[in-house]
């Protein structure tokens, strides 16, 4: 366990019937996701999808290993300024230590709630785990171009720069 | 939103099998009906199954044999009804036929067939086939198979060694009589699939006090000038430009790419009479110059003078925002490539079913070998799912009883093992579940969570390990959940997993609680903490509706509602394959 973080490639896909003052959000909706407060991505604005924004947009992160909660904040861009949609936040278990194996991409959807608490629509995200960025230096080298075994217990972790050609879809040849 | 077209349901039973019943085989209208009218299409496939044979018996003595094919469906009580015959090949033993019969695959239902190979005799030559008596002609040999191993095979042909019926099995190995080769080849039309996004412009208020709420609902002219409801679009809440998600119509659903569509916008309304707030009547095709045009089709709207009705022509549009045609891996693609279904099974042991040695209890085994609500549920599912999983071990589990001695268990091994769940065949369920009764003492409550995370498990190490299965877990119960914040959690946490859950309630008890486990009929589960289900992997369904069917289903028209629920299974595994890019092909 000597690596510090791990890259994660989070996707936002989609939102539905997202509404503000139980009004349907009419456009420019996007979503912050945030590891820390030091460590946030925004999504593309949504300019069609009105209240059921669809987004597709892969965000490569780095998650640090004591990371808990993921949070996303569905935000909508008005001529007022930025109003929060809703928020949710992801529980790192939910992926990593679930079911899936973690390196298998992972389709998860989450209830979003205003910031008064109640609940609004759904954010659909998928998200993969890459290998951890870190602690690579001497495997590396040896690793290139060896196909690894996705499926290492999160206990051990073989180091393998992500750059070593491993395929993104490799998981369902 | 799920069954909000209660308008259209009652139509629709009016249409009776007037669409269908053009093609040949099992047809399967109730299922199809019970699927349209919850806006589910149920996965046909047309199959074209063509004959060969080799080795077969010469029976004539100046030539070698002429030998011709002819169909059986072989019905659940053994009633044979011939469905087809193939010409008559001369003077071969190893003859391949060119004649080819179509029928439509039914995930859902066992299709047996026999196939009987007769010599026709040379003075029957230039009779036509359809006329030649049977009876008169000799029997080459048969053989008895269902459709489902045909179409599970990698290639998707199956060689049988022929047999005559009344010989005895133990005497046929002196005597070989050859074998006959069925090949079973999808056509190629249903794999077409148009994706459109439907939008319209300018809806007329219908609600009072708030805008409309619109959906479509688009539906194909038949012959008779009914209309049949083919696909619906979800619910936009208070919306007068509403586009809606993606609708994907498949060609043969449709009858063809020119088949006149009536595409209807509805109001929707909570009590089921949705109003007409206007339509239009397209095909396909177009629909993809509306698109390429980026023109609008104005609404009409029957209105009534006097006597007739006019079509009043409306300020609303129809655009199509989007247009494309793909051709999309079938069911039968991922089964040929190796994919196959796992069947797993949890049943209930609770204390309400009454003591197992009394008649009246929902576990009572009958002496007489009548089979109580249990084991007709897993006959019935793990008969049509067996063909699908290759080794046949099926993982089988009790739960809510105590195993001898110990405390209440909510997920013992139904086989009495403290190591492996697995039994074999469906025989193997029916043994280890009496076994069971004698070994356990029912108890409570009834908990789902720990037969789910068990399921979810397995198929969580079968993704691991990469393989090509996809996992159906059926729960038998005869009550109400006692957790269901902790099985919509576990239920919410798999729906991730390669996995579809069947819940068959048994008995009197009410269900109601239990319909919110099935997305179908509300809202997306959601758990304890904010996650929602990424996709809708629970199907219930109460027995009884089943039992009072099942006397007349053996004569083989009906169909019950649990194949009705089995047949949604290839939309979900194919749903899930989809949503993850994953491809029949290596």
């Amino acid at each position: 366990m000597e690596s510090k973080s791990r890259t994660l490639e989070i996707t936002i896909l989609s939102g539905e019937d997202l509404r503000i003052d139980n009004k349907s959000v009419k456009k420019n909706a996007f979503v912050d996701v945030s590891i820390d407060p030091f460590n946030c991505k925004t999504t593309k604005m949504d300019g069609e999808g009105g209240s059921n924004p669809s987004w597709n947009d892969k965000l490569v992160m780095d998650m640090p290993m004591q990371t808990r909660f993921i949070t996303l904040a569905v935000k909508c861009k008005a001529s007022s300024g930025e109003k929060t949609v809703g928020l949710a936040r992801i529980p790192v278990t939910d992926f990593i230590g679930g079911y899936s194996p973690e390196t298998c991409l992972q389709f998860l959807s989450y209830r979003l709630r205003d910031p008064k608490g109640l609940k609004n629509g759904i954010i659909n995200v998928s998200v993969r785990v890459k290998e951890p960025l870190h602690a690579c230096s001497s495997q590396a080298a040896a690793g290139l171009g060896i196909p690894i075994d996705g499926r290492n217990d999160f206990g051990v972790v073989t180091g393998i720069p992500i750059w070593s050609g491993y395929p993104s879809n490799s998981f369902f040849r | 939103m799920g069954n909000c077209c209660s308008d259209v349901g009652g139509g629709m039973a009016a249409v009776g099998g007037t669409a269908a019943s053009a093609v040949t085989g099992n047809q399967n209208d109730a299922v199809d009906m019970f699927f349209k009218s919850r806006g589910i299409h149920g996965l046909f496939s047309q199959i074209e199954l063509s004959f060969s044979a080799s080795n077969l018996r010469n029976r004539d003595i100046f030539s070698k044999s002429d030998p011709m094919v002819v169909v059986y469906i072989k019905e659940r009580d053994g009633a044979i009804t011939e469905v087809f015959r193939t010409e008559v090949v001369l003077n071969s033993l190893n003859p391949t036929w060119i004649t080819k019969y179509t029928i439509t695959y039914h995930f859902e239902v066992v299709q047996t067939f026999l196939f009987h190979v007769f010599d026709v005799d040379t003075q029957f030559h230039n009779v036509d086939v359809k006329m030649l008596k049977l009876e008169e002609q000799q029997s080459l040999g048969e053989a008895c198979c269902a459709l489902s191993e045909i179409v599970t095979k990698p290639n998707r042909s199956l060689t049988f060694d022929l047999v005559r019926r009344e010989e005895s099995v133990t005497a046929t190995h002196s005597q070989h009589r050859g074998k006959l080769t069925v090949h079973a080849e999808e056509c190629f039309s249903s794999k077409t699939t148009s994706e459109m996004v439907l939008r319209c412009s300018d809806l007329e208020s219908k609600d009072l006090f708030s805008k409309s709420d619109p959906f479509l609902v688009i539906s194909k002219l038949v012959e008779s000038g009914i209309s049949i409801p083919v696909c619906k679009t979800e619910v936009l809440k208070n919306d007068l430009n509403p586009t809606w998600k993606p609708i994907f119509l498949n060609i043969q659903q449709v009858g063809s790419k020119d088949s006149p569509l009536v595409i209807e916008c509805f109001n929707f309304n909570s009590n089921g009479k949705h109003d007409l707030i206007g339509k239009v009547q397209k095909s396909l095709a177009d629909l993809e110059k509306l698109h390429s045009g980026r023109e609008g089709e104005s609404l009409f709207l029957p209105t009534p003078v006097g006597h007739d009705f006019q079509n009043k022509v409306l300020k609303s549009k129809l655009f199509v925002d989007q247009f494309s045609e793909t051709v999309q891996h079938t069911f039968l693609d991922y089964l040929a490539a190796g994919f196959e279904l796992n069947f797993m099974v949890a049943i209930d042991f609770t204390a309400s079913n009454g003591n197992p040695r009394l008649p009246d209890s929902l576990h009572y085994i009958d002496p007489s070998g009548r089979l109580n609500a249990y084991q007709k549920a897993i006959y019935e599912v793990g008969e049509v799912l067996q063909f699908y999983d290759a080794d046949k071990r099926f993982p089988a589990w009790g739960f809510g009883a105590r195993p001898i001695d110990g405390p209440v268990s909510h997920c013992f091994n139904l086989n009495g093992s403290s190591n492996y769940c697995e039994v074999e065949g469906i025989r193997g369920i029916m043994m280890a579940y009496t076994s069971a009764l004698f070994n356990v003492s029912l108890a409570g409550p009834t908990l789902f969570g720990h037969v789910i995370n068990k399921a979810a498990l397995i198929a969580s190490q079968s993704l691991a390990n990469d393989a090509r299965k996809y996992f159906v877990l059926l729960i038998i119960t005869d009550g109400v959940v006692t957790d269901l914040q902790e099985t919509k959690d576990a239920l919410v946490k798999a729906s991730d997993l390669p996995l579809s859950i069947l819940i068959v309630g048994v008995g009197g008890a009410d269900f109601k609680e239990m319909e919110i486990l099935d997305a179908d009929k509300g809202e997306r589960l959601e758990s304890s903490t904010g996650r929602v289900a990424s996709r809708d992997i629970v199907q219930f369904v109460p027995f009884r509706d089943v039992q009072s069917k099942s006397s007349s289903q053996s004569k083989g028209g009906e169909i019950s509602i649990v194949q009705a629920l089995l047949a949604e299974l290839p939309t979900q595994f194919l749903t899930y394959m989809r949503s993850r890019d994953i491809k029949p092909s290596t």
